[in-house]
């Protein structure tokens, strides 16, 4: 499908699954500085303990909410960079979400720009936001669909007479309109088959039950039945942890690793073909609050799962956490520009090497997400340290 | 209203239960919209190709109403130009009576800011979608449509969902088939587009402030002269400074909205614009300077023209004819009704018939009044809009929404859900009387030849009537996405 339309390099089977934390995530209490003293000086009751954690290198201790992730940590298909966030200085939520899902102060969100540039016409599914509204990082997408299960779209069996009628009106129009319509019928026939309860995961695998591993289980099935879904756009509310941190996120955070476990456990090999990226606003202040949680700060974490990564590592250039290496009021600094992980991803797969159109404003320095010569250089010269 | 799963599930279980928990019909309470199903609607089309009745009814309108065909080969399609060229001409008092209800939409700027942000942008779509379904002065509306991407605002930035209401009613719709200068200088100074486009903190307050360019550049690219209209990166610059100064209130209750013009921020020296010197020490002037300059400009003429063109043509209209409506364009001023007069005649617009692909607004509405709906263009139209990417004054650039095809040939889906929806009455808060519609245009081959504008082959013919769902076969056709 849409072969005809690709920007030569795009590739034409790769899936993008963007993962939002919505509420700010605490990357320091999911990826722990396990051997920052400084960290359990100022987390002195919600600090997650060094024996509790999972190790992942000679600095950083999974949160143990998170342990299901650590088969892909150690299989190499996972990547976690820390000290990534934006420039965003506001500290509010609104501002802060809209600045990373536009992609700088444009409008239009970057993953529309991203389709719009990398695929010059977009198939009717090419862009899936699994959600109730179109979220912002979409705007301005050629077409998106916005729905919360696809199983709503119950088409022929309601109407077949009037599918056969459009097969055989779009099937006599010589055109780019005829052909689109034949696309969309294609795709409409792909997902008439689709049942979610027929869904058999590969591997036996078991999702989950929540939304969120909804949403991917569902993610997992469109991209197995080939019907040219091209991006993906998925949330994951309520990290806005001011209060009772611990309580609050860490249910949070199973429903986030063992939801990607899942799903990487279910596509297996084809893994190869679909990227997942996983971001958060903005992290939290380093010092712990008065009510056991923490207040908005700026550098959390970011996790990219899949796609060729060379994972099992953490991406950072840590200056330890006293005073004077934080930010205002007491925060980790942003070291890795989130555009700078996106841009490397789109790079990669997206078959975009002038990103100008995706993330106008300053310049970028790919973080290097795949050990690639070159790119990894970039990175370091920018600062950055692949530990 | 947010897009709900009810919309989705409508599609599955027909006639729901749940379709009734949505709006309910709209009572009209005896007030009829211009055209019924069921009034002697005289004949539809009967051609096998699109003959010019039905052509000018499609562009110059949002598309034929039962018993416009009747009604315009009564009267020549001569006669039909000229009256929709003169809108003041033609009494649109029951439209105007609908849209009355949307208390906003009559509010001075300064009023506005008591609403909350949602509300006027769901008024201000639900105006347009009922102008564009029930006014009786339809060039009026499609010009309306026209400008609104040509000087576009997204509402959601800064003031904009506040200042935008106003800007719509006092420069998009007032100058519509006015005059360009004065509907780009009327833009110029509108708070709304000092928000949208940061005239507003385009300002030389100290000696190292350097002007926000993205007015100016805007202006001269899209506004005016176009992007390869012979400006450079310093003429950006210098028009940019010919309107620092001009600011919008937005911090105060009082007078919040206000435009005016702030000397001390102003940079009074003397700039170069285009080739035109503008001395030192103009203030204020320098602004009407920069757009005597650039309104009526070779190059703003053949953009514009180029723009008209492929809004009324094709996506590649003809050069023969972007000269003609560029000339029409010079020397008239920059009117804009003998320019469009100019292009409705030109042999490249007689020839175009059905090759324009309907944006999803065109779609909605064309659909809506050639079904006659009853609506107030509420309940599951804006979810529709929002799905198929084209939910009015919500585009986030400034170049407004695409006019071309290929961009809008993802929203198929979309439509066809609106076609079996709209066949089965259960779209929310829209009401067909498909019974009196089919018996008024004289059963089912008129129906055809009404949505379609001509006889149906005999390939359509065949597929169409054994869909079991005639007129969702119709609207979702390739053909009605095309005008």
């Amino acid at each position: 499908m849409q072969q005809g339309f690709l920007t030569p390099g795009a590739e034409t089977d790769h899936t993008l699954v963007v993962v939002f934390l919505r509420g700010g995530a605490d990357g320091l209490n999911m990826v722990v500085p396990v051997e920052d003293d400084e960290y359990y000086r100022q987390r002195g009751r919600i600090g997650i303990g060094q024996g509790d954690t999972a190790r992942l290198d000679d600095l950083f201790g999974f949160n143990p909410a998170l342990a299901s992730l650590l088969p892909a940590y150690h299989d190499g298909d996972l990547v976690v960079i820390h000290q990534a966030g934006s420039e965003d200085r506001t500290r509010s939520h609104f501002e802060a979400q809209d600045f990373m899902e536009h992609g700088g102060h444009v409008m239009g969100g970057w993953l529309a720009r991203y389709l719009r540039t990398a695929y010059r016409q977009a198939g009717p599914l090419s862009a899936i936001a699994l959600a109730k509204t179109q979220p912002e990082v979409l705007r301005g997408a050629p077409a998106s669909v916005v729905m919360e299960s696809f199983d709503t779209f119950d088409f022929g069996a309601s109407a077949p007479g009037f599918f056969d009628a459009l097969s055989s009106l779009y099937g006599a129009e010589r055109n780019d309109l005829g052909e689109a319509g034949r696309d969309m019928l294609n795709a409409m026939r792909k997902l008439e088959t689709l049942r979610e309860a027929d869904y058999r995961p590969e591997h036996d695998v078991r999702y989950p039950t929540d939304d969120f591993a909804h949403g991917l289980r569902q993610t997992a099935q469109l991209i197995r039945a080939e019907v040219g879904v091209r991006a993906v756009s998925l949330d994951l509310n309520g990290w806005d942890s001011h209060f009772a941190e611990g309580p609050l996120i860490t249910p949070l955070m199973r429903r986030l690793a063992d939801g990607l476990d899942a799903f990487q456990r279910d596509l297996g090999p084809e893994m190869a073909h679909v990227t997942v990226v996983v971001m958060s606003e903005f992290g939290r202040r380093v010092y712990e609050n008065a009510s056991l949680g923490t207040d908005h700060g700026r550098g959390g974490v970011m996790f990219v799962l899949g796609g060729g990564v060379r994972g099992g590592r953490v991406i950072h250039d840590w200056p330890g956490l006293s005073p004077e290496h934080l930010e205002g009021p007491g925060d980790l600094p942003v070291v890795f520009n989130y555009r700078n992980v996106l841009a490397s991803i789109l790079r990669r797969h997206g078959g975009v090497d002038d990103l100008k159109p995706v993330f106008p404003g300053p310049a970028l320095s790919p973080v290097d997400l795949y050990g690639e010569d070159g790119t990894r250089e970039a990175s370091l010269e920018g600062g950055g340290r692949a530990a | 209203m947010k897009p709900s799963r009810r919309s989705f599930l409508l599609w599955a279980g027909g006639f729901s239960a749940l379709a009734l928990s949505g709006c309910p019909p709209v009572n009209l309470a005896g007030v009829l919209p211009p055209s019924r199903p069921g009034e002697a609607l005289g004949a539809p089309p009967t051609g096998e190709k699109i003959d010019p009745v039905s052509h000018a009814l499609n562009r110059l309108t949002f598309g034929p109403t039962p018993g416009a065909h009747a009604r315009v080969s009564r009267m020549g399609v001569e006669a039909f130009l000229e009256e929709q060229l003169s809108p003041e001409t033609i009494d649109d008092t029951w439209c105007q009576y609908q849209v009355r209800r949307l208390e906003t939409l009559h509010l001075p700027a300064g009023e506005l800011f008591e609403y909350k942000a949602d509300f006027l942008q769901k008024e201000l779509s639900q105006g347009k979608l009922i102008r564009a379904v029930y006014s009786r002065r339809q060039l009026q509306e499609v010009m309306a449509d026209f400008w609104g991407d040509h000087f576009n605002i997204d509402m959601s930035k800064g003031d904009c969902p506040w200042l935008k209401v106003a800007d719509d009613r006092d420069i998009i719709r007032r100058h519509a088939l006015g005059s360009f200068p004065a509907m780009l200088r009327a833009s110029a100074l509108s708070p709304a587009m000092l928000w949208y486009l940061d005239g507003r903190s385009n300002r030389k307050n100290n000696a190292e402030a350097v002007p926000n360019e993205n007015y100016a550049r805007e202006l001269l690219e899209l506004h005016t002269l176009g992007v390869d209209g012979g400006y450079s990166q310093r003429d950006v610059m210098e028009v940019a400074r010919c309107l620092t100064g001009w600011y919008v209130r937005s911090e105060e209750m009082m007078n919040k909205g206000r435009v005016e013009f702030r000397a001390e921020w102003h940079d009074d020296g003397p700039k170069q614009v285009l080739g035109h010197a503008i001395p030192a020490g103009q203030g204020r002037k320098d602004l009407d300077r920069v757009l005597d300059i650039v309104a009526l400009h070779p190059m703003t003429a053949r953009h514009l023209a180029m723009k008209l063109c492929r809004y009324f043509i094709s996506d590649t209209p003809p050069e023969q004819a972007i000269g003609t409506v560029t000339g029409a364009f010079l020397n008239h001023g920059g009117a804009i009704r003998p320019t469009l007069r100019a292009l409705f005649h030109t042999d490249a617009f007689r020839q175009s018939a059905g090759q324009r692909f309907k944006r999803p607004f065109r779609y909605l509405a064309s659909a809506l009044r050639a079904t006659a709906a009853e609506t107030r263009g509420e309940g599951g139209l804006p979810d529709y809009l929002q799905r198929m990417g084209h939910a009015p004054y919500q585009y986030p650039t400034p170049d407004g929404y695409p006019v071309e095809e290929t961009p809008w040939l993802g929203t198929l889906l979309w439509r066809w859900h609106f076609a079996v929806a709209l066949a089965r009455n259960t779209v929310p808060g829209v009401h067909v009387d498909w019974a009196a519609l089919h018996a008024g245009l004289g059963g089912e081959t008129g129906l055809m030849t009404h949505f379609l504008g001509r006889q149906p082959n005999g390939d359509e013919r065949t597929a169409i009537a054994a869909s079991g769902l005639v007129p969702a076969a119709l609207l979702a056709s390739p053909a009605f996405q095309r005008y």
